[in-house]
């Protein structure tokens, strides 16, 4: 793979409303399983407060993190040849015969850009994209700058993603280009584990139960989750399946893994992140915890850690950072770039 | 096409697999710009070129007449819409759990994977291009990684293609083939898709029918250095002016409550001023023009199974060339959204009238609004 294509730009963009967790914990149906993990879900989990998307689409989050991260790169909309969506939830209206690929595409003017989007990996869509979008420009001279983006709008009082985390709602975009000198891409690996395809999904109106239609939020659009395989199947082989990814990508491009100099995790959880650290041997330094604050974004995670680790100063030039993270599916991804 | 290794001339007009010289002419120039002084020079680092090792369809064994479902659905069949439509009868899943989406989709990937002589085991990459809603809601849940683990493709990650219709199936085409030609680990893709109608709403846009849409899943094996057709290049093209010209809005995060919205709704004013063949001509000439081909070079084309009306569009567009297979399987199929490309492709090789070397166009339109055009050379 052409390995001169890098991270132009990338931004977000967080709705100003903000709810804190004991709200959300008021206002939402509480889980009556157990969860294997030996944590109160409620104390530990390190996030205080959450953003919520009021008047605002999920298409809109994406436009506006494609917009501020557009004027931050300087670069003409009309230079765009792919935008991909990578958004991990429902958007505003059923996929995937829709996506919000076409209406960012119509509302920044990428006149020229051709828009699709990928659906699967969960919270992983970010690599799955990237390799996606990576492979589509190193095999085309057309394709010279791609624009990836995602709008999360968590549907209303689903917030609680019991036992993994709590969710905020946001964008995020990033802009890939070739020829860069800096922030390049050396590889992305992802892998799947199909037979945990029906451990966390959402139903639809399809599948609804007819005793929640008029109930107080449309619990067909909940997310739902098998806590049983969740602890007896899921846990057993996450950090493993971590393990195999990262160490794939740093064969790839002939890095071992004490050559990281910062990772860049999701912000599911305070004991989520203690785990991955210790089992990794990663110290507090060298991964990213800025964005905790900000709650958990789905695929955006990618994003934010990534732009809250340079603007804290923490990414320095010339530094290897790993991208690693886990979503539905069940899916596994880390890429790696050269900063 | 030849194995890697194996020495091109670049551009020459006698050469068959000009085409495909002339595109990985483009991996040469990262390495080595001297080649660019000598049209002809030869090419010694050329990969290998990604073709189709097999392709298979799954279709319910039941069918439904056109003037049943147009019954079923309360909408009037006059003579001028069925002629419009030229489709006769369409496969309906029966109701059992053996012909859900996802189900019909596993059927047929492990069926082209036979036909491949492809061990699941092989399998790098599940790609997964379907139209229609699936089991549970996408993007949270995608049937490809059931598909991966019903068909054992343990060792293979999955993606899924949202939001391009029936140019879906090019679009996983293209990138799919730039995966493969572009990492050095994989070498094996399987391609498929299930889509199921939702019930009621197998005539799109009742008030003005625009086509009737059918069950069906299909499955293609795609790899590097294949002997099978070679997927020399696509072009796709989206508008999105027109990103709600077709869309389902029920059920969604904008209509959570409202089933009676959970339909696949068409806007046909915006629909008819589309100009479907005008944009697919103009993507294939530019493709063409790329691969260093002529029109008159291509063998046939081949199109979606949207309508007679639309096919006659596309003939008009193609200057004839749309191949015979796409009006019988539209008559006896209707429209398999992701399905109609890999149906009307097995047809094409099924029915012997291309031979080895010829060149194939596929083109399709679809929401979003989306256009695409692939070209393989059998």
């Amino acid at each position: 793979m052409n390995t001169n294509i890098g991270i132009f730009e990338a931004n977000y963009y967080l709705p100003p409303t903000k709810k804190t967790l004991s709200q959300i914990f008021e206002d939402e149906e509480k889980p009556t399983e157990a969860f294997a993990a030996n944590v109160d879900f409620e104390k530990d989990i390190g996030i205080e407060a959450l953003h919520v998307a009021k008047n605002e689409t999920a298409a809109d989050l994406c436009i506006n993190a494609a917009k501020l991260t557009m004027a931050k790169s300087g670069i003409d909309p009309k230079e765009i040849d792919l935008i991909i969506d990578f958004t991990s939830i429902p958007e505003d209206y059923v996929a995937p015969t829709w996506s919000a690929a076409g209406q960012v595409q119509k509302e920044i003017g990428a006149t020229r850009a051709f828009a699709t989007a990928i659906n699967t990996g969960g919270c992983a869509s970010y690599q799955t994209t990237l390799k996606i979008a990576c492979s589509l420009m190193s095999a085309n001279d057309r394709y010279n700058t791609a624009l990836l983006i995602a709008g999360d709008k968590t549907p209303e009082f689903n917030h609680n993603y019991f036992p993994i985390t709590v969710v905020s709602d946001g964008g995020s975009a990033v802009i890939l280009k070739k020829n860069m000198t800096k922030r390049r891409i050396l590889g992305v690996e992802v892998a799947t584990l199909g037979k945990l395809h029906d451990m966390w999904f959402i139903p639809g109106i399809h599948n609804r139960d007819p005793k929640d239609i008029g109930g107080k939020f449309p619990r067909w659009l909940h997310v739902c989750g098998d806590i049983q395989r969740f602890n007896k199947e899921l846990i057993p082989v996450n950090l493993f399946m971590f393990r195999k990814v990262m160490l794939s990508v740093l064969k790839q491009v002939g890095k071992k893994m004490q050559d990281v100099s910062f990772f860049i995790y999701p912000t599911f959880s305070a004991w989520d992140l203690k785990a991955f650290c210790e089992a990794f041997k990663v110290p507090p330094e060298k991964i990213s915890t800025e964005n905790l604050h900000h709650g958990h974004l789905q695929e955006t995670d990618m994003v934010v850690g990534y732009v809250d680790a340079i603007e804290a100063g923490r990414i320095k030039d010339g530094d290897l950072v790993m991208l690693a993270t886990n979503g539905a599916g069940f899916s596994w991804g880390a890429s790696l770039i050269q900063y | 096409m030849a194995n890697s290794g194996i020495l091109f001339p670049i551009a020459c007009p006698e050469n068959p697999d000009q085409a495909a010289a002339k595109l990985c002419t483009r991996k040469v120039l990262h390495v080595d710009n001297a080649s660019l002084q000598y049209p002809c020079a030869p090419i010694n680092l050329m990969k290998e070129p990604v073709g189709i090792l097999a392709t298979a369809c799954h279709l319910p064994a039941h069918k439904c007449t056109v003037k049943e479902l147009f019954q079923e659905e309360g909408i009037n069949l006059s003579s001028d819409v069925a002629a419009r439509l030229g489709i006769e009868q369409v496969p309906i899943r029966n109701g059992q759990a053996s012909e859900t989406a996802s189900n019909m989709a596993v059927a047929a990937g492990r069926e082209a994977l036979q036909r491949a002589k492809v061990d699941p085991m092989q399998v790098d990459v599940v790609v997964e291009y379907s139209i229609m809603p699936q089991e549970y809601l996408v993007p949270v849940w995608n049937m490809s990684n059931k598909v991966q683990a019903e068909v054992g493709a343990t060792k293979s990650f999955v993606v899924g293609f949202s939001g391009g219709g029936s140019s879906n199936f090019m679009v996983a085409l293209s990138a799919t083939a730039a995966m493969l030609s572009e990492n050095d680990s994989m070498k094996t893709a399987l391609l498929v898709t299930g889509d199921a109608t939702i019930p009621g709403n197998r005539v799109l846009n009742p008030a003005d029918p625009v086509t009737v849409m059918g069950d069906g899943a299909s499955a293609v094996v795609l790899q590097r250095g294949a002997p099978g057709s070679v997927v020399i290049d696509t072009e796709l093209w989206s508008d999105g002016n027109n990103h709600d010209i077709c869309y389902i809005p029920g059920g969604s995060l904008i209509h959570p409550d409202d089933i009676n919205l959970y339909r696949m709704q068409l806007d046909k004013v915006r629909y008819d001023a589309f100009p479907k063949g005008e944009t697919l001509r103009r993507m294939t000439d530019k493709l063409l023009e790329r691969a260093g081909i002529k029109f008159s070079d291509v063998a046939c084309v081949l199109c979606s199974n949207i309508s007679s009306q639309d096919e006659a569009a596309m003939q008009q567009a193609f200057e004839g060339k749309v191949s015979p297979v796409c009006a019988s399987n539209r008559e006896s199929h209707g429209h398999l959204q992701g399905t109609d490309f890999p149906l009307n492709y097995l047809s094409l090789i099924e029915s012997g009238s291309v031979k080895q070397g010829d060149y194939v166009l596929g083109v399709s339109h679809g929401m979003g609004a989306t256009a695409a055009v692939s070209l393989l050379r059998c």
